[in-house]
């Protein structure tokens, strides 16, 4: 199912979620913390892949130039 | 740089990555009065985008400078704020104290909705042809989404299941006494 090993861990999104809440008595169930793992796991690489795409074919050093590119479209499909 | 996500991204931090100690690795910038729970946390989601660049990298002659991974975490930390918000929101909005899947699924809507419709000649922006189209990567979450409904609706079976057998169980010594109880109404007639 899963193209990359990498990921979030669930300890780290918890605590990452934890930081923006409003009230103190927000908490997150297990499978939605697994779910948005996920979600952070695939923005992620939304990223990196538009990136590389937006990569010339001679240079081999992927660049803030390229994430400016495709910074936009990639935030509004979020 | 004009765009504003990309404000506060220093390139000339340079410190250890604490996950691992690698002197390659550059710190997260933070700015003054962010404390340091918010810096362990970037810095956690730095080695982590550093660990899938790697890994989209490893199979091509590519590297990623360290400003694009650093302004790539900065984004993803800064992106979960808006998660965090919104997720709230919905439970909330559902007059409930803890976020469960739904409300993520609400959350990632647009991705879904975007994506499902394979002939768009945009969603092939985010990958080559040779590697799966993002239209997949959206439907990596929902296919966790319908497993994370699948393993509900299991347990939920097998708690009805539980509950049925016990209740079986329960009925059983009632009966004899119930018998017993009819019997001596019977006699008193």
């Amino acid at each position: 199912m899963e193209g990359t090993s990498g990921g979030f861990r669930k300890e780290l999104v918890g605590k990452l979620l934890q930081l923006h809440f409003k009230d103190d008595k927000t908490k997150v169930s297990g499978d939605a913390l697994r779910l948005v793992a996920e979600l952070l796991k695939i923005f992620a690489v939304a990223a990196i892949r538009s990136v590389r795409q937006a990569q010339a074919e001679d240079l081999a050093l992927v660049d803030v130039d390229q994430l400016e590119k495709v910074l936009p479209q990639l935030l509004l499909d979020f | 740089m004009g765009c504003e996500h990309l404000e506060g991204i220093q390139a000339k931090h340079v410190a250890r990555c604490p996950a691992r100690g690698r002197r390659d690795v550059r710190a997260p910038s933070c700015r003054r009065g962010d404390g340091l729970r918010t810096w362990r946390l970037k810095a956690a989601v730095h080695y982590t985008v550093g660990c899938l660049c790697e890994e989209v990298a490893s199979d091509r002659e590519i590297r990623f400078s360290k400003q694009t991974i650093a302004a790539i975490s900065e984004l993803t930390f800064r992106q979960c704020e808006n998660f965090a918000k919104d997720l709230e929101m919905f439970a909330r909005h559902a007059k409930r104290s803890t976020i469960n899947t739904e409300d993520v699924k609400l959350l990632a809507r647009r991705s879904n909705s975007l994506h499902d419709v394979r002939d768009r000649p945009q969603a092939r922006v985010y990958g080559d042809s040779s590697i799966t189209v993002p239209a997949s990567l959206m439907g990596q979450l929902k296919y966790i989404t319908e497993k994370s409904e699948e393993l509900a609706q299991f347990n939920s079976e097998q708690r009805a299941k539980k509950k049925k057998k016990l209740e079986e169980e329960n009925q059983k010594p009632v009966e004899p006494a119930e018998a017993a109880a009819a019997k001596k109404d019977n006699s008193s007639l």
